[in-house]
C-alpha cells in the first residue's frame, strides 16, 4: 500500500474509516492485485479461453441487427460459441478451433474472409477474455489500424494471459464503453488509460464509480469469469416441391403436402421444437401464389395433427388456378414441452381428455375463429347480465383433473340461491302489456313472488327490477322483469328451458 | 330360481327384445325416465335426438342432472354446447351443480351457421375429448345424422341433438328420439324411438 500512495485518491482518508466493514472490497491493494483470498486466475499459464472479437467498421450507420446475425451465422462455421455484442461487435470463442484453422492467424484470416464476403469490414482482435478482445478491437479502430481484410494485426493479439494487462494498459478508457459521465470524472482525476484505472484502489473505486464498473474490470483482466449468451441461428423449415402434374383437387394437394409435413415433423422432432405458425404456398402458372397460413395456440410438431389442420384450411380455400408447386414454410421454432401419453382411453375409468382437449379446441378455432370457442364462469354480481363472463377454456389436463369435485357430493353452495333460467337473452327484450300484465304470444301467467334486484348504482349500470317467473300459453317458463321506476315496462330476460 | 333364470337368459344365443339395450348408460336423474329408457338411462356413447314442442319446453332441464353428474366426475371430459340459440347462463348451470370449468361453448360464425354447426358437432363428437355434446341444428339430413352417430360412437361421447318438433316426421338413424312438451311443473316426455325402451308418455317434475 505504501508504494501506491502517490496514486491514491484524495478521498482516501475519509473512506479508510469505513473500509473494515466491507470485506468484499478490501481497501488495501489496488485493482491490479486480486481481492484478498481470491484465486488468481489470471496467473494460469495457458488461457482457458481465447476470444476473437470483430468490431465492425461500418459507422456512423451502425450495422443492422440482421446483418450482425448474418455474420454470426457465418461465424458459426468457425466455432459453436459465437455471441453477438450489439450494436457493432461479434465475439467468437476460438480456443477449440485453433488447431483446425492453423492457429490464431488462420482463424482470424477465416473470420476476416467472412466479413469481406458480407462486405462488412471489421477490426479483429484476440485476447483471453471477451472484454479484453473487444477493447483491443475498438482500440485498434480508434488508433487507426486499418480494417483489415486478411488477419488480425499482430498488435491486437494477446494469447498469453500474463501479457494481457501489459497489453491493455496503454489503451484509452473509451474502449471500455463506460458511461461518458464516469469517463469524465476519471479524466478529472487524471485517469485516462486502462492501466491507470487498474492501479486505483478497489474500495475507493467501487464506492466512487460503482461496483458494476469494478466487475467490468475484473472481467476484463480475467479475474472473474464472463459468461456470454450463445448466439443461435433461428432455424426455419422451408421445403418446396415441384409437381409433375398440375393439381386442382384438395385431396390430391394434401397427398402432395403429406411427405413435406413428414419432413417437417422429423425436422421439429430432431430439435425438440414445435411451430406456432405454418405457411403453405401454392404456386400457379400465371397468378400470384395462394397463401394459406396456419396459426396455432400451442406449439405443434406431429405431422398428422398438422395435416389435419392444414386440410381444414385448404378445404376452405378457393384456388384461382391449378397448382404447379407447393412450398411449406415454418414460423419460428418454439421449444416444446413433451408429455407422456395416457394409458387409458378417453372415457375409461381414469382416462381423462388430457391429450385430445387442446387439439379439439385448436381444430375448432382454426375453422371457426378464435372467439368461437369459449368457456364460461360465474361472477358474483346480482345483475343477471353481469353475473357471468366468457373465459378461456380450462385445459382439462391431469393437473386439475385431480381436483374435480366428487360425484356424490352435494352441489356446491349455489349462488344465487334462487332458481335461474338456463338461457339468458343477450339484451332484455321489451314485452307488450295489457292490463298491467305482460304478453308474449298471448297473456303470460306470473308464477310465485317477485324477486327484487336493485343494484349497480355505483358503476353506472344501475338496475331496479322486479323479476318474476312467468308461463306463456304453451307452458314455456320465462324469466321476466318489470322496471321499478316509471314507465314500469315489462321485459323478457331469460328462458328456463 | 329367478337368479338361475336370469343367468340362463344372459346366454348370448338367446335374443330378447330388450337385450339390445345392454349398453353403458348414465342415470338421467329422473327415476321415471330411467325406467322407460333402454338400459336405464342415457346411453354413454351414441346420438340421441330431443324434439321439444317449442324452445324452452324443458328439454334442457331434462338433461341437466346427467350433465351435472358427468362434469363432476374426476375423469370428466368436456361438456360442449354447439351452436346454442342463446347464451347458456352460467349461474343457473352452476346452481344445478354443473362444473363450469368443463363447459365449452362453441359458436359457429353467422354465415353458413348451419354447415359449420354440423361440422363442429361432428368434430367434438369424434375427438373423444367430450363426455357429452349438446347441439342445436335446424336441419339435418338422415345421412348427416348417420355420420354424427358414428362419430359419437367412435369418440365414446353422448351426442344430444335438439331439433324442432316437425323433424319427428322425418326418419332418423339416431338411437333414441324423444319428444318433450311443457307440462304443469315439469315436462311430458314421449319416446318416439328407442331400441327396446318403453312406449307412451312419461310425466316429469322439475320444479323444486
Amino acid at each position: 500500500m505504501r508504494h501506491r500512495r502517490a496514486l491514491e485518491l484524495p478521498f482516501q482518508e475519509s473512506t479508510a474509516a469505513q473500509a473494515p466493514q466491507q470485506p468484499a472490497a478490501p481497501r488495501s491493494g489496488d485493482l491490479l492485485r486480486p481481492p484478498a483470498g481470491g484465486p488468481d486466475r489470471a496467473a494460469a499459464a495457458a488461457p482457458a479461453e481465447l476470444w476473437l472479437a470483430v468490431h465492425l467498421a461500418a459507422s456512423p450507420p451502425q450495422p443492422a441487427r440482421q446483418d450482425l446475425e448474418r455474420l454470426g451465422a457465418r461465424a458459426q462455421r468457425l466455432t459453436p460459441r459465437v455471441s453477438l455484442d450489439p450494436p457493432d461487435s461479434l465475439l467468437l470463442e476460438v480456443k477449440g478451433s485453433l488447431h483446425l484453422f492453423g492457429g490464431v492467424e488462420g482463424v482470424s484470416r477465416e473470420m476476416a474472409g467472412e466479413c469481406s464476403h458480407l462486405r462488412m469490414p471489421g477490426t479483429l482482435a484476440v485476447a483471453p477474455t471477451p472484454l479484453a478482445a473487444l477493447a483491443l478491437a475498438r482500440a485498434g479502430r480508434m488508433l487507426g489500424v486499418p480494417a483489415s481484410l486478411s488477419a488480425a494485426s499482430a498488435s491486437l493479439v494477446v494469447t498469453d494471459p500474463a501479457q494481457l494487462i501489459g497489453k491493455l494498459s496503454p489503451l484509452p478508457l473509451a474502449t471500455l464503453r463506460w458511461p461518458q459521465d464516469t469517463l469524465d470524472r476519471l479524466a478529472r482525476i487524471g485517469v485516462r488509460t486502462v492501466g491507470e484505472v487498474l492501479r486505483l484502489p478497489r474500495a475507493g473505486f467501487a464506492r466512487r464509480f460503482g461496483t458494476a464498473q469494478l466487475q467490468t474490470l475484473d472481467r476484463l483482466v480475467g479475474r472473474s469469469s464472463d459468461l456470454k449468451d450463445r448466439f443461435e441461428v433461428r432455424a426455419r423449415f422451408r421445403r418446396r416441391r415441384e409437381l409433375i402434374h398440375e393439381l386442382e383437387s384438395h385431396a390430391a394437394l394434401l397427398a402432395v403436402l403429406e411427405p413435406l409435413l413428414g419432413e417437417l415433423g422429423e425436422f421439429l422432432e430432431a430439435r425438440q421444437c414445435g411451430v406456432l405458425a405454418l405457411e403453405c404456398r401454392l404456386r400457379h402458372r400465371a397468378v400470384p401464389p395462394t397463401r394459406c397460413v396456419l396459426r396455432l395456440a400451442a406449439p405443434l410438431a406431429q405431422p398428422a395433427q398438422l395435416a389435419a389442420l392444414l386440410a381444414e384450411r385448404l378445404s376452405a380455400l378457393v384456388l384461382p388456378e391449378p397448382v404447379r408447386a407447393c412450398e411449406l414454410r415454418s414460423g419460428p421454432l418454439v421449444p416444446r414441452v413433451l408429455s407422456s401419453g395416457g394409458l387409458w382411453q378417453p372415457g375409461e375409468q381414469g382416462g381423462g381428455a388430457a391429450a385430445q382437449a387442446p387439439e379439439l379446441i385448436e381444430r375448432l378455432r382454426v375453422r371457426l375463429g378464435a372467439g368461437a370457442v369459449q368457456g364460461i364462469r360465474t361472477v358474483e354480481d346480482h345483475r343477471p347480465e353481469a353475473a357471468w363472463e366468457v373465459r378461456e377454456p380450462v385445459n382439462s389436463s391431469g393437473r386439475d383433473a385431480g381436483r374435480a369435485l366428487p360425484a356424490d357430493a352435494a352441489p356446491a353452495a349455489s349462488w344465487p340461491p334462487v332458481r335461474r333460467p338456463f338461457w339468458l337473452l343477450p339484451k332484455p327484450r321489451q314485452l307488450d302489456e295489457r292490463d298491467g300484465l305482460p304478453r308474449r304470444r298471448g297473456p303470460l301467467r306470473l308464477l310465485g313472488e317477485a324477486e327484487r334486484i336493485e343494484t349497480g348504482w355505483w358503476d353506472g349500470g344501475e338496475v331496479a327490477r322486479n323479476y318474476y317467473t312467468a308461463q306463456d300459453m304453451r307452458g314455456v317458463r320465462l324469466w321476466v322483469f318489470r322496471e321499478r321506476e316509471p314507465p314500469h315496462r315489462w321485459f323478457l330476460h331469460g328462458i328456463f328451458g | 330360481m329367478a337368479r338361475d333364470l336370469s343367468r340362463l337368459l344372459e346366454h348370448p344365443a338367446i335374443w330378447r327384445g330388450r337385450s339390445a339395450a345392454r349398453i353403458r348408460t348414465l342415470p338421467t336423474g329422473f327415476p321415471a325416465l330411467d325406467e322407460g329408457l333402454p338400459g336405464g338411462g342415457w346411453p354413454q356413447a351414441g346420438l340421441i335426438e330431443i324434439l321439444p314442442s317449442c324452445f324452452g319446453a324443458g328439454e334442457l332441464s331434462l338433461l341437466l342432472p346427467a350433465i351435472a353428474a358427468i362434469t363432476r366426475r374426476p375423469e370428466a371430459r368436456w361438456c360442449a354446447w354447439v351452436a346454442p340459440p342463446l347464451q347458456p347462463f352460467a349461474p343457473a348451470l352452476a346452481g344445478c351443480g354443473v362444473a363450469l370449468e368443463r363447459v365449452l361453448v362453441v359458436k359457429p360464425q353467422r354465415k353458413e351457421e348451419e354447415k359449420s354447426g354440423i361440422w363442429a358437432f361432428e368434430q367434438t363428437l369424434r375427438s373423444g375429448a367430450c363426455d357429452i355434446v349438446l347441439a342445436w341444428l335446424r336441419s339435418a339430413l338422415p345421412r348427416q345424422i348417420r355420420r354424427l352417430q358414428l362419430a359419437a360412437e367412435r369418440g365414446a361421447t353422448l351426442g344430444v341433438l335438439f331439433r324442432p318438433r316437425e323433424a319427428a316426421r322425418d326418419s332418423s338413424p339416431a338411437a333414441l328420439r324423444i319428444a318433450v312438451e311443457p307440462a304443469a311443473g315439469g315436462a311430458r316426455v314421449t319416446l318416439l324411438k328407442s331400441r327396446g325402451g318403453a312406449r307412451g308418455a312419461i310425466e316429469l317434475l322439475f320444479l323444486r
